[in-house]
């Protein structure tokens, strides 16, 4: 028996893992659909300004909207065809937003499909400066696409106040259900290793570490393999983390790989760390190589509540009702439909929702996946078991908090350090009394963002 | 279709554990106390945790109507605090005590205070507190086994209706005082770790209650740490004992399994209600409990100290709870 010691970090839970509903589906390409909608905020930061107008004609990677400001993303078109209009439209995240809505050409929009046979092992990021690379990552509209949507041009480039010195690349895919970033580190080993060598070269690392979860063995084959028969100067290391979630939470990520605790509330360039997940490796790649902006991602589509579950190559804008019609439509049993995955997603009830980067996966979900309790959501008394405290990743007290936003006690939050929490719902997930803990306490953020708003 | 949908802040699954399962799994883990019970006090030991069930049941439905609160019968809390009442009550307890004693439980000590999950002290023990004061003769009556009358010293005068004889504990506090030998006591050891003694209904058996307490800890329905920590320190503060003084002090297998220590350090200290929440909270909640366990044994009047213990220590959960900020990843806990 092997006895090692598995990296990993303190707390977190084992959720089923569902990943066989789409574990061996390739990825596919999807027929454009006629209609997309934009929205301007797809990203932390600033939210974009439009660029076209009302029956304007756009091109495919054409940009739709931009922003002065540093911490920002560009927004492209997808697909040739007019613009329809530029209003409102439902955003998973943020409830609404400015969107712009095109109508795509029927006859010169042909499916988009990835092409990761253009990266090999000869590759060499070396024909590329740094400059180079963060502008054409900045151009292309990148953003965190894991979830958090950040602007990865902010993230890779060097900033002097915080060298940064390591990279680590997450290919954990901790959420049960989705396989998108397994898929691709399958099918496009060759274009993440490129996109990871210049995004060391445009930050400066060179040490890089990618850490993939040991339920993916496949996933760690393909990446030695790859580091075997690749010739670099960096060094570049697989690192075999535990399957547990939140495993691909940057902060506990580090915490697996490199053994370092990132300080409380602050953020991983403060230790000298990069995180850049596996999809946006493998569109930085896109992006600098062939100048490609980020119009389309991998999405999984999956649960039990849908006909054809798999990973599609989808334009960014499709709306889920599209999506779900080309994957067969909901089945009699579906409960709650998800965009992303069942611990950190967000549950949508309007289906014109459209695909935005950050969104790696569609989740339906039945009334069984939801669990009852979850359900009817009722919510009993705390019997204070403590067992959100043993799971939390981040060594907080979510019942503390939780009952000290129930009662608007803001001070009181945040002594328990409601801005530390990470949101990853282990807490709710673990509570026997099905209190919403992670609800309360991004209700208390919410409350805290916009007391700080009516401040000044 | 779509009418189905519904929509609620993530996560959007949950584990499949629920107050009620946590309950049903204490109560899974009593039964094997209850059986023993059984055997050892027949009839009467089966009709005590019957009626404390009962009653607990009825107040506890009494008070939600009262206060117009959903119906939360469901969640078997009182049903717990019944049997733990009843086990930690004399056999030859009159009923009629049995059934103030599970009304003060839980309209009192549970209800008054805002019901499951608000209480401040564990009811059963409070109650039991409560009937000690109350009625110092009935609770302090000890039934002899009915598989065994051994040749334990009378302490008590026999009330009419049983025949009474001295708990391990009182005999070993009779060694203290010089009054018998440490030795002669050490004899009811394994009569001790099995049942056949004299004692509360259900803490008799050391045995059944290690049985129902590993099954708690293999369900993860309790933590190991308080349990642990009460069995180290009591351990501990007897092996010290002993060691000194092998001739007035009983070892410290003795003091574990005998009285309610095993009772206390399962089923009653882990109630998670009047417990701390953190886990180093949870080390010094049951250190705590062990050490005034011994303390009473030892140095008090009592001869058992496990019911003073418990509230003594439920009374510092606030300031313990209060101390044992837990740290969050990357920073210090703040005081």
């Amino acid at each position: 028996m092997n006895f090692t010691v598995k990296k990993t970090f303190k707390g977190g839970i084992h959720p089923l893992e569902n990943k066989h509903y789409t574990e061996s589906c390739p990825i596919e390409p999807v027929p454009t659909p006629r209609q997309l909608v934009l929205p301007l905020v797809q990203h932390i930061g600033a939210p974009c300004k439009p660029l076209v107008q009302k029956k304007q004609a756009v091109t495919l990677g054409e940009p739709l909207g931009r922003s002065d400001a540093y911490v920002s993303a560009p927004i492209h078109s997808p697909v040739n065809g007019a613009v329809k209009d530029i209003t409102l439209a439902s955003h998973p995240v943020i409830g609404r937003t400015m969107a712009v809505y095109l109508e795509a050409n029927a006859e010169d929009n042909l499916p988009q499909r990835p092409q990761p046979e253009r990266f090999g092992e000869e590759f060499d990021p070396g024909s590329f400066t740094p400059e180079q690379i963060c502008n054409a990552i900045q151009e292309a509209g990148l953003v965190g696409m894991g979830g958090a949507g950040f602007p990865t041009r902010v993230k890779v480039e060097p900033n002097p106040a915080m060298p940064k010195h390591t990279l680590v690349i997450n290919g954990c895919e901790c959420e049960p259900y989705i396989t998108c970033d397994y898929r691709i580190m399958l099918e496009w080993t060759w274009q993440i290793l490129a996109g990871v060598r210049l995004a060391a070269r445009a930050a400066g690392c060179q040490t890089v570490r990618i850490g993939i979860e040991d339920n993916k063995p496949e996933a760690v084959k393909a990446f030695e393999q790859a580091l075997s028969r690749c010739r670099r100067e960096e060094d570049i290391q697989v690192v075999v983390v535990k399957t547990k979630y939140p495993q691909g939470g940057e902060r506990q990520l580090i915490r697996a790989v490199l053994g370092k605790q990132v300080p409380t509330g602050g953020i991983p360039p403060q230790i000298g760390v990069c995180v850049l997940n596996v999809a946006t490796c493998a569109a930085i790649a896109e992006a600098v190589v062939f100048r490609k902006p980020l119009t389309h991602r991998v999405v999984t589509v999956t649960g039990r509540a849908i006909a054809r579950p798999g990973n599609y190559y989808v334009p960014i804008g499709m709306s889920v009702q599209d999506l779900l019609a080309h994957c067969g439509g909901l089945t009699e049993r579906a409960a709650k439909v998800v965009l992303g995955g069942p611990m950190m997603g967000f549950a949508i009830a309007d289906m014109s929702t459209p695909l935005t980067k950050t969104c790696g996966a569609l989740t339906v979900l039945t009334r069984e996946d939801v669990t009852e309790p979850q359900y009817v959501r009722q919510q009993t008394a705390c019997i204070r078991c403590g067992r959100c405290l043993m799971v939390c990743p981040e060594g907080l007290n979510p019942t503390r908090i939780a009952h000290a936003v129930k009662h608007f006690r803001m001070d009181l939050a945040e002594q328990y350090y409601l801005s530390a929490c990470i949101e990853c719902g282990s807490c709710s997930y673990v509570c026997p009394a099905h209190i919403e803990l992670s609800g309360y306490i991004k209700t208390g953020k919410l409350l805290k963002a916009r007391e700080k708003k009516r401040l000044g | 279709m779509l009418s189905q949908i519904i929509v609620s802040p993530s996560p959007h699954t949950s584990q499949d554990l629920t107050t009620r399962r946590v309950m049903a799994d204490v109560i899974i883990g009593l039964v094997p106390a209850m059986l023993a019970s059984a055997v050892f006090f027949r009839v009467r030991a089966v009709l005590v945790i019957g009626v404390c069930v009962v009653v607990c049941l009825v107040s506890e439905w009494v008070c939600h109507r009262l206060r117009r609160r959903p119906n939360l019968l469901g969640d078997l809390s009182a049903v717990v605090t019944g049997i733990i009442l009843a086990l930690s009550l004399p056999p030859a307890v009159p009923l009629s005590v049995a059934v103030i004693g599970s009304v003060f439980a839980i309209v009192i000590v549970k209800m008054l205070f805002g019901g499951l999950g608000n209480n401040v002290f564990n009811p059963a023990m409070a109650a039991r507190a409560f009937l000690t004061a109350s009625f110092g003769a009935a609770m302090t009556t000890w039934t002899v086994p009915a598989t065994l009358d051994a040749a334990m010293p009378k302490v008590q005068a026999s009330n009419v209706e049983a025949v009474t004889q001295a708990t391990p504990l009182a005999w070993s506090k009779m060694a203290l005082k010089g009054q018998a030998k440490a030795e002669q006591v050490q004899s009811q050891l394994k009569a001790a770790f099995w049942g056949q003694v004299g004692g509360c209904i259900g803490e008799t058996s050391a045995a059944a209650l290690l049985l129902g307490g590993l099954y708690l800890l293999v369900r993860r329905t309790i933590a190991y740490h308080i349990p642990l920590a009460v069995l180290l320190s009591a351990g501990i503060f007897a092996a010290v004992g002993w060691l000194l003084k092998p001739d007035v002090f009983v070892r410290p297998d003795f003091h574990l399994f005998g009285g309610g220590l095993m009772l206390g350090a399962f089923f009653i200290a882990t109630d998670p209600v009047t417990a701390p929440l953190s886990v180093r909270g949870k080390w010094i909640f049951g250190a705590g409990v062990g050490l005034l366990i011994m303390l009473i044994r030892t140095a008090g009047e009592y001869p058992e100290g496990v019911m003073y213990a418990v509230l003594i220590m439920n009374a510092f959960t606030p300031l313990i709870d209060r101390l044992c900020h837990t740290a969050p990843v990357g920073g210090k806990p703040r005081v």
